[in-house]
């Protein structure tokens, strides 16, 4: 029986998770500073904590940014908490040494520096080949002042280049309704970080974020960045939607649903043509590009990146 | 009889070559890349798949447009160097094609074979492999082929349509791109997917009978808000009803053609409070008319 949980249209306050700054920890107590003042949580004695790897909850340290998500089952316990956690996925459009990229993740969110840890490298380089100017790259690791710190692959990196994403199978008809695929998060980035939202990958592009993000970033000029908004569909065929539209998502892997409000352009998520193995094989393309909150209440582990989706037009 | 089968193939094979080689082409010039020709195809994987795709490209050019040329009195002295060359050739391209495509697909079960460009993006199945092998076939019986000549009789000319006729069904049957080419003859874009201006949706909402009714109430220009779901735009002009400050809503269907269906829903500006009835509610918003 699918858990349903309505709450999340965008203001409404969130049932299951809480972001903030740790100002005190012990095995039983969390203490973070949030945007509503200070919350003390009560830890769970299951709890798992993740920090570039798993760790108990008490060895996190003060002044970390954690992402704490309570029982799903419902209680004020803790079970899961995230601290430091970041993301960064886009084109490589420069390379420095055998380490240090800089990705551009689109016009909406611009360019961010990626440090490929060193005891990570050989699992990244083994899902991304191709850690050169062009090609896409998406990683997970710990947020460090102006860069990323590259621990786990969020994805394989698909093996076309970032500007030749496969075109995807005709549809007769109408586009199916509701549609499968993969959902991942992002950062927020200028957004609100408790926002319940997704980015969506099909915004109109006669009234939504395609002209003003093509001529922002034709002004870049850069060789290896690519305009998302260039490249077609993307490999899912999706409906054209507006910021303010609502879908009804469904995580198959955590039997969460939730209904959430269209918040963003994720054209870049247009790029990736893969596919999430979280529980099973999901359908190829990438159909929701989640707020953090809206990833951790649905039941998404941020560590694994995706969860496999059904997505529901107007819920 | 066994001869005019014979006599078939070549022009079969020249057409099959040039077919595959112009697709190829053709979707490298679409996309402007050859690595998205690579893509459509699983036969070349690693690092050479650029040079090899290239290579494949030209051999196949090389040995269809040999097969024409030499297929006549030029090149074909009865069992004439050139000739044989080209349909040895040519029986060898098909019978490494079968070899690789069965390695592929043992070791890529998802990947298309890319034959012809993008309509060959289905996985590799045996309809596939075993094409390649009836053309390996067909390239074997042509060697020491006589020059082509044109019928001598109308039951010889009889005898080859109906060859060709039978072998075209062979091997329409043994290529899974003929379903994708007739979907792409028959497609019609889906509403949900149609670009359309947002100047030809008010135009056509100008040009509406539901717009006429209700412009007297329309107290503004532009519209104060668009939006898009699926395969209706929604347009907002503010206005005044009934003394009160009003939200005319139109929503336009999404069609390039004929004079698309438009509802309209008023509501209050102040309290969102539907006024009169609305045609909007029995809306199904993102998908259907």
């Amino acid at each position: 029986m699918a858990a349903e949980n309505d709450a999340g249209a965008g203001t409404k306050p969130l049932a299951h998770t809480v972001m903030g700054w740790i100002l005190d920890v012990s095995p039983h107590i969390l203490v973070l500073h949030t945007r509503r003042g200070e919350q003390r949580l009560p830890l769970a004695a299951c709890a798992q904590a993740w920090r570039g790897g798993k760790l108990p909850p008490a060895a996190l340290r003060r002044g970390d940014h954690v992402v704490v998500r309570r029982r799903l089952s419902g209680g004020p316990a803790v079970d899961r908490i995230w601290a430091q956690v970041g993301r960064v996925a886009g084109t490589i459009v420069e390379r420095e040494g055998p380490a240090t990229l800089l990705i551009d993740e689109g016009p909406a969110k611009g360019r961010k520096i990626v440090v490929i840890a060193t005891e990570a490298a050989g699992r990244i380089q083994v899902r991304f080949p191709r850690l050169e100017p062009g090609y896409l790259i998406d990683v997970i690791g710990l947020k460090h002042d102006g860069f990323l710190r590259a621990l786990i692959p969020a994805t394989s990196q698909p093996p076309y280049r970032a500007g030749h994403p496969p075109a995807p199978p005709l549809v007769s008809g109408h586009v199916p309704d509701p549609v499968s695929g993969t959902a991942v998060w992002h950062e927020p980035g200028e957004e609100p970080e408790d926002l319940l939202g997704l980015a969506y990958p099909a915004l109109d592009p006669e009234t939504s974020c395609e002209r003003a993000g093509a001529a922002a970033h034709g002004a870049a000029g850069d060789l290896h960045a690519v305009d998302p908004h260039a490249t077609g569909p993307g490999c899912v065929r999706l409906p054209y939607l507006s910021v303010g539209s609502m879908l009804r998502l469904h995580n198959e892997c955590a039997k969460r649903s939730q209904l959430l409000p269209v918040t963003s352009c994720g054209a870049m998520a247009r790029l990736f043509c893969d596919r999430c193995v979280t529980c099973g094989t999901s359908r190829k393309g990438r159909i929701a590009d989640l707020t953090v909150a809206a990833f951790v209440e649905l039941g998404g582990v941020l560590e694994d990146g995706c969860f496999n989706a059904t997505m529901t037009i107007g819920g | 009889m066994l001869t005019t089968v014979r006599d078939v193939q070549i022009l079969l094979l020249a057409a099959l070559l040039l077919g595959g080689c112009a697709s190829k082409g053709w979707r490298a010039v679409q996309t402007r890349s050859i690595v998205a020709t690579i893509n459509t195809t699983g036969l070349f994987p690693l690092r050479p798949g650029r040079p090899a795709m290239v290579a494949m490209c030209v051999t196949e050019f090389v040995l269809g447009l040999g097969l024409v040329a030499t297929a006549g009195r030029a090149g074909a002295g009865g069992a004439g160097l050139p000739a044989t060359v080209v349909r040895v050739g040519t029986a060898l391209f098909f019978l490494i094609a079968v070899a690789a495509l069965n390695e592929t697909r043992q070791r890529r079960p998802q990947a298309g074979c890319g034959c012809f460009g993008d309509f060959s993006e289905t996985p590799i199945g045996w309809r596939t492999i075993t094409r390649a092998a009836v053309l390996c076939a067909a390239a074997v019986v042509t060697i020491g082929l006589p020059p082509l000549r044109m019928p001598s009789s109308a039951s010889t000319a009889e005898l080859w349509l109906a060859t060709t006729a039978l072998e075209l069904s062979l091997i329409a049957f043994l290529s899974p791109e003929l379903g994708e080419i007739l979907v792409r003859l028959g497609y019609s874009e889906p509403c949900e997917l149609r670009r359309l201006p947002v100047g030809q949706t008010l135009a056509a909402l100008h040009s509406s009978s539901q717009w006429r009714r209700y412009a007297g109430q329309v107290s503004a220009s532009a519209p104060a808000d668009v939006w898009r779901e699926g395969c209706w735009r929604f347009v907002v002009y503010p206005g005044f009803a009934r003394g009160r400050r009003v939200d005319i809503v139109f929503a336009v269907y999404l069609q390039a053609r004929r004079r698309p269906p438009v509802r309209v829903a008023v509501l209050d500006a102040d309290t969102d409070e539907v006024l009169g009835k609305t045609e909007l509610a029995t809306l199904a918003l993102s998908t259907r008319l």
